[in-house]
């Protein structure tokens, strides 16, 4: 993997676009990086062996791209954007009034300007990988909604591998003032591949952001990435994210609050099984008073996959007022399951109430009884509870095409687990 | 007979509450059950469902010739028994209709009679919604999430209606009812009336039984039911109280 790291470093060098400065930065930082070990303590749960152990020529293996069905999510009526192997395959035409969408291969000069100021600016600086991708994202795509424009329907970015790729792209959008609009993140496959996926997004003052991170990669697409928001004041965000598991799949989310009055809703879900393995940090900046985060975190973890999960607060000295509540239950379905759970909180305000707690769940008796009181087996009232456990989250989707959607998909996954487990018993 | 209980004790972490109770219920009847604050009534439900922490310590439950307490909480629901709660649950993250539906489907296999298709079911689901004037759309909601009580309680009419029970036991589901709710629920558990379907409700109000009309009234006191009689009892005993049947502890002395 050091010879890829190498290579990532010569290749960055090769690259010379209008967000040179940006990516020299970048890949400066990168430079003075050492690749991670057991003792680096941002991967200490987090092996990269399975990445280690993948050899990827350089990246530009071109193979019949497959064609992705857009039509995904029935009904949800959306804008859609397919990335395969990292490429930008199209941008839909007529978009509404107030919308531009355009390929960081091509952005106007008009748009340059903030796009060049959003680059590497809400990521943070220390996240590797994230280095990696301002060094190598030279596809991604480019989201702007104007001021007080409100957009109906979803912006939908479907991306996807094929086998024995890696790929590296990036997301920048740009919410206006008053603005309000749904960006769906998209990641499905599990082909042998490797990509990271970040993105960025500013929210100008009132805009209204609902955003989602589907990390649906699964099996042997090792998935590495991030969304990161900047929130002016009284910005709203409502985001969802829900994680599969694969070899190895990372999510950083982080949210700065930089205006006052600002309101960010977080929740998140994974579903893991076998040997699949899940890392999500959070980041949760307050700079300034009177800001509102409301994270829940749930998952479910099966067999002998295992879920990272670190959480962070951070309250700074002038953010007084600040309500913040972070919420992490964990539902263990096997004894070799494993939840590694850290959160962190840093306040330096005096005035603030910011509460935490992380568990380890257990089904409520009480609950059982009232199901199998109406004839339900204790078997399938385990199954309906344990699935609850995770649908809780689900039904407080905004969207509701988009909540149907992911409860069929979660709810197959489930049944395709329990499945798997009741006939590994029934052999032994 | 449908249900025969002889000589009951029950004790729950080490406390007997129910003290050699008798009851035999025939198919068709209505029996109330009344009495004071901890004499046991809501224990009385509880043992008959299954709940965990209850131990029979001595006595039998015969339901249908069959030992109840011998029987699995689900195998009692499905032998026909059901219990409507004085507190009914919250159940976040499980929709009503998907808890309905295993419900429904569980019994429906029990009885083997044919599986109801969805069509099917969401029609049934939708009548008895508006039975118990409950807005279909809680049925897409949690089972009884952010319900008040009084809606709690419909709700577990409405199973009651979906389920088609044998032997329904009713839990206080009087209390906290305002008066419309109350008739409601009393005209609900009024239509499911017949020769073959048979009522225990334990209620601490003579409003419910006016429009139920029990054939039995019985006293439950200190575990036992200390009287029985018929409706003119519950009358007796909105006027008098408990306390002309309670014998006080210091009264057994002086005698």
């Amino acid at each position: 993997m050091n010879t890829w790291f190498g290579n990532v470093l010569t290749r960055a060098e090769a690259i010379d676009d209008w967000l040179h400065e940006k990516r020299a930065a970048s890949l400066a930082l990168l430079r003075d990086t050492d690749w991670p070990t057991r003792k680096t303590e941002v991967w200490k749960y987090t092996s990269l062996k399975k990445l280690e152990q993948i050899d990827f020529s350089d990246g530009t293996t071109a193979t019949t791209a497959p064609v992705i069905d857009t039509n995904i999510i029935p009904s949800l009526n959306s804008i859609d954007i397919v990335f395969i192997d990292g490429v930008l395959q199209s941008i839909p035409a007529d978009l509404p009034e107030g919308l531009s969408i355009v390929p960081l291969t091509r952005v106007p000069e008009e748009h340059q300007s903030w796009v060049f100021d959003l680059f590497a600016n809400t990521k943070p600086r220390h996240h590797l990988f994230g280095l990696i991708n301002d060094a190598l994202a030279t596809d991604g795509v480019v989201i702007d909604v104007a001021p007080h424009i409100y957009i109906e329907h979803p912006i939908h970015i479907v991306q996807t591998m094929t086998a024995g790729n890696e790929a590296h792209c990036r997301t920048l959008v740009r919410v206006g003032a008053g603005a309000r609009a749904t960006v769906i993140e998209h990641l499905i496959g599990d082909n042998e591949s490797f990509n990271t996926s970040f993105a960025e997004y500013s929210l100008a003052e009132t805009a209204a952001l609902e955003h989602y991170r589907l990390a649906l990669q699964s099996g042997a697409a090792i998935n590495i990435g991030g969304s990161h928001f900047n929130l002016d004041k009284q910005a709203i965000l409502s985001s969802t994210i829900v994680g599969y598991g694969s070899d190895l799949a990372r999510v950083d989310m982080d949210i700065c609050h930089k205006g006052e009055g600002t309101v960010a809703k977080l929740n998140a879900l994974y579903l893991l099984d076998r040997q699949e393995h899940f890392d999500l940090h959070s980041n949760i900046e307050h700079t300034v008073p009177n800001g509102t985060t409301d994270e829940k975190v749930r998952g479910i973890v099966a067999d002998k996959a295992r879920a990272v999960f670190n959480g962070r607060i951070h309250i700074h000295r002038y953010a007084q007022k600040t309500l913040a509540e972070l919420n992490n239950r964990n539902l263990l379905l096997s004894r070799e399951a494993e939840v590694d759970v850290k959160p962190e909180l840093e306040i330096y305000a005096d005035d603030v109430s910011c509460t935490h707690g992380a568990t380890i769940a257990e089904i409520d008796k009480s609950a059982l009884y009232y199901l199998r009181s109406r004839g339900i087996s204790l078997e399938q009232a385990h199954l309906m509870l344990n699935f609850g456990f995770i649908n809780e989250l689900i039904d407080k989707i905004p969207n509701a095409v988009l909540a149907d959607w992911l409860r069929q998909q979660l709810s197959g996954r489930f049944t395709q687990m329990n499945a798997i487990k009741r006939s590994g018993q029934e052999t032994v | 007979m449908m249900l025969s209980i002889k000589n009951l004790s029950v004790s729950i972490e080490g406390k007997t509450i129910l003290k050699g109770l008798n009851l035999d219920v025939n198919p068709g009847e209505v029996h109330a059950i009344m009495g004071p604050n901890g004499s046991g009534k809501s224990t009385l439900g509880y043992v008959l469902s299954g709940r965990d922490g209850y131990i029979v310590e001595e006595g039998s439950v015969l339901f249908n010739g069959v030992d109840l307490l011998a029987m699995k909480i689900e195998e009692r629901a499905l032998a026909g028994l059901f219990l409507a709660f004085q507190y009914p649950l919250e159940i976040p993250g499980v929709s009503n209709l998907e808890f309905l539906k295993a419900a429904v489907d569980a019994q429906r296999e029990a009885r083997g009679e044919p599986m109801m298709s969805s069509k099917e079911f969401l029609q049934a689901a939708r009548e008895a919604c508006k039975a118990v004037r409950l807005p279909t759309e809680f049925l897409k909601r949690g089972v009884n999430e952010g319900f008040s009580g009084g809606e709690k309680k419909r709700n577990d009419i409405l199973q009651m209606l979906m389920l088609q029970p044998k032997l329904c036991i009713l839990d206080e589901t009087d209390s906290g009812l305002d008066i419309d709710a109350l008739q409601l629920v009393a005209n609900c558990v009024n239509s499911q009336r017949d020769s073959s379907r048979s009522f225990i409700v334990v209620t601490h109000y003579q409003r419910l039984l006016d429009y139920l009309k029990p054939d039995y009234v019985h006293v439950l006191s200190d575990g036992k039911i200390i009287k029985s009689g018929d409706a003119s009892l519950a009358a007796e005993l909105e006027k008098q109280g408990y306390a002309w049947l309670v014998k006080q502890p210091g009264e057994e002395k002086s005698v």
